[in-house]
């Protein structure tokens, strides 16, 4: 060890090469997968918070149902069967019906969304993205537009929008409402397209008085994407206490192209940590590699001595291991700094088209860092194990080394 | 077969093959090296002295013979085991690059004594000890680098007496010193050899150390032309 320590104060250059290509991978890991962490969390909350929910009941389609959500006509029966249900943060019930608005001579179709006001009210962010107006009142009419539509209709708070229901599951309705506020959506179809009104209004719609066509469910203890198991659990009882007619799908099949998403950056994030291991890998084995040959004489002059092969592998391990901590931490340190400093100054705020992007795909267009120690943890221990592993061959090969003509090695 | 050879070869052959060329270095060798002698090996360039010395210390293997050390065969030995018998009973000094240089004069001494798993204050009394009898131990914190030629070679020699081994073989250690101290490192390993009862054989092309060791051996062509008791 004391050798090792001597070597590495010898080459202080090589050390400190060595050292960085330990610490630059971990360091651009931890601060990868610090950015990839609040990005999926920010996904799956605009995913789950804003409308999806972790997971909905729904009625099993029928062939009527085309395209739209499929109808049930009277929930009270599901809703019974999800109040044995243990493991549910909060549930609401839901009428999305396929519509026309109208204002006069402009119509657009749209998707009228009745929701009890108060109900959503700690889970979903529409209270906060009002921008005129005011937000919905249970028992009392008026509809929500988005900004998107407010400027295809034409319209501002205080007109009157007419709505056709257009379900086929059924009868026709017409109602005739005010807008009582302008809604900024996180995503720009949603807010060409998502009339919000209180269930009581939206039922008009359907002329019924009972009919929803989901209900949307939170379980508690779910708050990112790696909770997916305790999600799973609580949907399968969901679904063994339902009546038959009714089915649950949870969020990954209401919104695939997230899931999908998230399901793409796990690979791609681990071919980008494999790229960055094997990288730092080849230059740790290049530097050993090196040291080795540059001391092959005084490697001769140690197995002359009667060291055996074993000890030179642990003597060269050693000095590689050092350097493999050292870089491992230091550059798990330097990564996690970083990511609490950005997160101190509020995140990085996107401009431009990339902002917009950000909005279009219904995220923030501020990007924030979350630190997980597990990961770091990961990337650290992984590089540090891909550095003493590179120095392996380099050491075995000085072991093997035959001491008198090691000895006789000139450089 | 007497019972007092540290070391004994029996027809002991060498024969470098370098592509498809054939050295023969040595050509049947029988020598036995008594306990506590202090012998020399002499001869011309190329008469096979080095490579003896490497035969006997389980540096290299012959292509034909034996060597006994203490009366065991070596040639039954693995890799491993020649190496720890490099490291338990013999004790070496090169012509050059003895030392090594990232450890301090006190840490070489100490150095096989740690490979042998000697504990740490115990191997760094001894090494101080030794490093005292020879006059160096005034190095004994300096890196190698900040000696000179022959006070690098008194702690090549403090080394390799330092762990009481059965025969300290020595090639050439004066070749890169002048007169006088390459005749006061002689004086000194025969003081070692007095004093610890240590065998020693060391080649040399200088006639003028030969006066001062008990026997010469002469070699020849890689054969043993004359071996003579000087004393
Ligand atoms: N590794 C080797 N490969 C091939 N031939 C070798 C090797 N080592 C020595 N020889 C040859 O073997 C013969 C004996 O060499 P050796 O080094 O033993 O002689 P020496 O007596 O030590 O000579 P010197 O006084 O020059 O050191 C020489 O002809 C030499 O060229
Ligand atoms: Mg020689």
């Amino acid at each position: 060890m004391k050798v090792a320590l001597r070597y590495l104060v010898r080459n202080r250059r090589r050390t400190l090469l060595t050292l960085l290509a330990v610490l630059i991978p971990v360091y651009f890991l931890v601060f990868m997968f610090g950015f990839a962490n609040a990005n999926l969390r920010d996904m799956f909350e605009t995913a789950t918070r804003f409308d999806t929910g972790h997971a909905q009941i729904r009625a099993v389609p029928t062939k009527a149902t085309g395209a739209a959500i499929p109808l049930m006509r009277d929930p009270s029966d599901a809703l019974a069967a999800l109040a044995e249900v243990k493991g549910i943060e909060w549930r609401t019930v839901r009428l999305d019906l396929p519509a026309l608005a109208s204002v006069g001579d402009r119509s657009r179709a749209v998707h009228v969304q009745g929701v009890v006001p108060e109900e959503i009210g700690p889970v979903s962010a529409l209270a906060d993205r009002i921008i005129a107006g005011s937000s919905l009142t249970a028992g009392e009419g008026g509809v929500l537009v988005g900004e998107e539509l407010a400027h295809l209709l034409g319209v501002e708070v205080g007109d009157e929008v007419v709505l056709l229901g257009a379900h086929p599951e059924t009868a026709l309705g017409a109602i005739r409402e005010p807008v009582i506020g302008v809604y900024r959506a996180p995503e720009a179809t949603l807010g060409r397209t998502v009339v919000y009104a209180d269930l009581a209004t939206a039922r008009q719609l359907a002329r019924s008085e009972v009919a929803a066509t989901a209900i949307v469910i939170r379980v508690a203890g779910v708050a990112s994407p790696r909770d997916q198991t305790t999600l799973n659990r609580v949907v399968r009882e969901l679904r063994a206490a339902l009546p038959a007619g009714y089915e649950v799908k949870d969020w990954t099949e209401l919104v695939p192209m997230v899931a999908t998403y998230m399901g793409i950056l796990t690979p791609a994030l681990a071919i980008v940590a494999g790229i960055f291991f094997a990288l730092g890998g080849l230059v740790v084995l290049n530097t050993i590699y090196l040291s080795v040959l540059e001391r092959t004489r005084e490697l001769g002059l140690i197995l002359s001595l009667g060291a055996s092969r074993g000890r030179v592998v642990k003597m060269i391990l050693a000095e590689a291991g050092v350097l493999a901590v050292v870089g491992a931490l230091g550059g798990a340190l330097t990564g996690v700094a970083l990511i609490l400093v950005v997160e101190a100054f509020g995140g990085i705020p996107l401009w431009g088209a990339a902002a917009e992007f950000m909005r279009e795909m219904g995220m923030s267009s501020v990007l924030h860092l979350s630190a997980d120690p597990g990961q770091v943890a990961l990337a650290a221990g992984a590089m540090a194990a891909v550095a003493v592993l590179a120095a392996w061959w380099p050491a075995r090969r000085a072991s093997r080394l035959e001491p008198m003509e090691a000895m006789r090695y000139v450089d | 077969m007497s019972t007092s050879a540290v070391m004994r070869t029996e027809d002991l052959w060498k024969i470098y093959r370098t592509g498809t060329a054939e050295t023969p270095a040595l050509r049947g060798v029988d020598l036995e090296i008594e306990e506590r002698e202090f012998t020399a090996t002499a001869g011309p360039s190329g008469s096979g002295k080095s490579t003896l010395l490497h035969l006997l210390g389980g540096l290299d293997r012959p292509t034909g013979g034996e060597i006994y050390l203490d009366g065991q065969p070596m040639s039954d030995l693995s890799k491993d085991k020649l190496a720890q018998l490099r490291l338990t009973r013999i004790g070496f000094v090169f012509q050059a690059y003895n030392l090594l240089p990232v450890l301090t004069v006190l840490e070489n001494t100490a150095f096989v004594l740690e490979l042998q798993g000697v504990p740490y204050r115990e191997r760094l009394r001894r090494a101080r000890a030794i490093l005292a009898e020879l006059g160096v131990e005034k190095y004994a914190d300096q890196f190698p680098n900040r000696l000179s030629g022959g006070e690098q070679q008194r702690v090549a020699v403090a080394r390799a007496v330092v762990s009481d081994p059965a025969i300290v073989l020595a090639d050439e250690p004066t070749a890169n010193l002048d007169t006088k101290t390459s005749l006061d490192l002689i004086d000194l390993m025969r003081r070692m050899n007095e004093e610890h009862n240590t065998t020693f054989l060391f080649a040399t092309h200088d006639m003028r150390l030969l006066d001062r060791v008990d026997r010469v051996i002469y070699l020849e062509d890689g054969r043993i032309a004359r071996d003579e008791r000087v004393r």
